[in-house]
């Protein structure tokens, strides 16, 4: 099952979404004795636990062998995190709209798309160790 | 995130409290939105005033809820949505799926 790990600007989970809250409470707290502002934090616990749902369930599929890693970080008047899983990868630009209207009812398939119009910056990357790593900003 | 519920002329009022970001209190959701049907009772309002945030997981159960309600001849309907998933809602265009009023009462009046 593993344990939760913690440093000082990092939390790293095993991959199951009970774990979830955790990371939301790190996080807020993080930023808020930043002072960063509320309406911002928001957007970056969302977008955060958006990209956690994703490594945990599509990267890491669950298998509590594997981590989810966030890291926070704050410079040049942004806010951000990359949150990094051990995964096989994919493709973000395989992602359906999912506004089109054919994809309006899913239940599923909203994450990245938020993620995308909440953050300034999106950046996918995938490290030759594998697995896939996001790194988002908001300005502030 | 709290869950609690009510009844009104027919109407079940659903009053979710705190985030909807994954994780079991998405379960707790969708699965009493669920149990409704098997009750039989098919119109329902959720209050959102008293949830702070919530992410697509949150909104999957919304569509899912809405989706099986509809299914079954029965509507879900969202009240006093705040600021935040407003937004949400109409990024995403999900504005444009759901019933949403301002107040609990005028949803609940809706169904009549």
């Amino acid at each position: 099952m593993g344990e939760i790990e913690r440093t000082s600007d990092t939390i790293r989970i095993p991959s199951s979404t009970d774990h979830i809250a955790v990371v939301d409470e790190f996080l807020e707290e993080w930023l808020r004795i930043r002072r960063v502002p509320e309406d911002t934090i928001a957007d970056l616990a969302i977008a955060i636990t958006e990209l956690v749902n994703n490594a945990i369930k599509h990267g890491n599929k669950k298998n509590q062998a594997k981590k989810v890693t966030i890291r926070l970080f704050m410079e040049n008047g942004e806010a951000g995190a990359t949150i990094a899983d051990e995964g096989t990868g994919f493709d973000p630009g395989a992602i359906p709209d999912p506004v089109a209207e054919e994809n309006l009812m899913k239940e599923i398939g909203r994450g990245i798309f938020i993620v995308r119009s909440l953050m300034d910056e999106v950046e996918f990357s995938f490290p030759p160790e594998g697995g896939t790593k996001v790194t988002i900003t908001k300005r502030l | 995130m709290k869950l609690t519920s009510r009844e009104e002329n027919g109407v079940v009022i659903l009053e979710p409290k705190g985030k909807i970001m994954g994780g079991p209190d998405a379960t707790m959701l969708h699965d009493f939105l669920h149990d409704l049907i098997n009750q039989n009772k098919k119109k329902v309002v959720i209050d959102l005033s008293k949830v702070e945030w919530m992410n697509s997981t949150g909104l999957g159960i919304l569509i899912s809820g809405l989706t099986t309600l509809r299914n079954n001849g029965g509507e879900l309907k969202l009240a006093s949505v705040t600021e935040k998933i407003e937004s949400l809602l109409t990024i995403t265009k999900l504005i444009t799926v759901f019933e949403n009023y301002d107040k609990v009462e005028e949803a609940v009046k809706s169904f009549s």
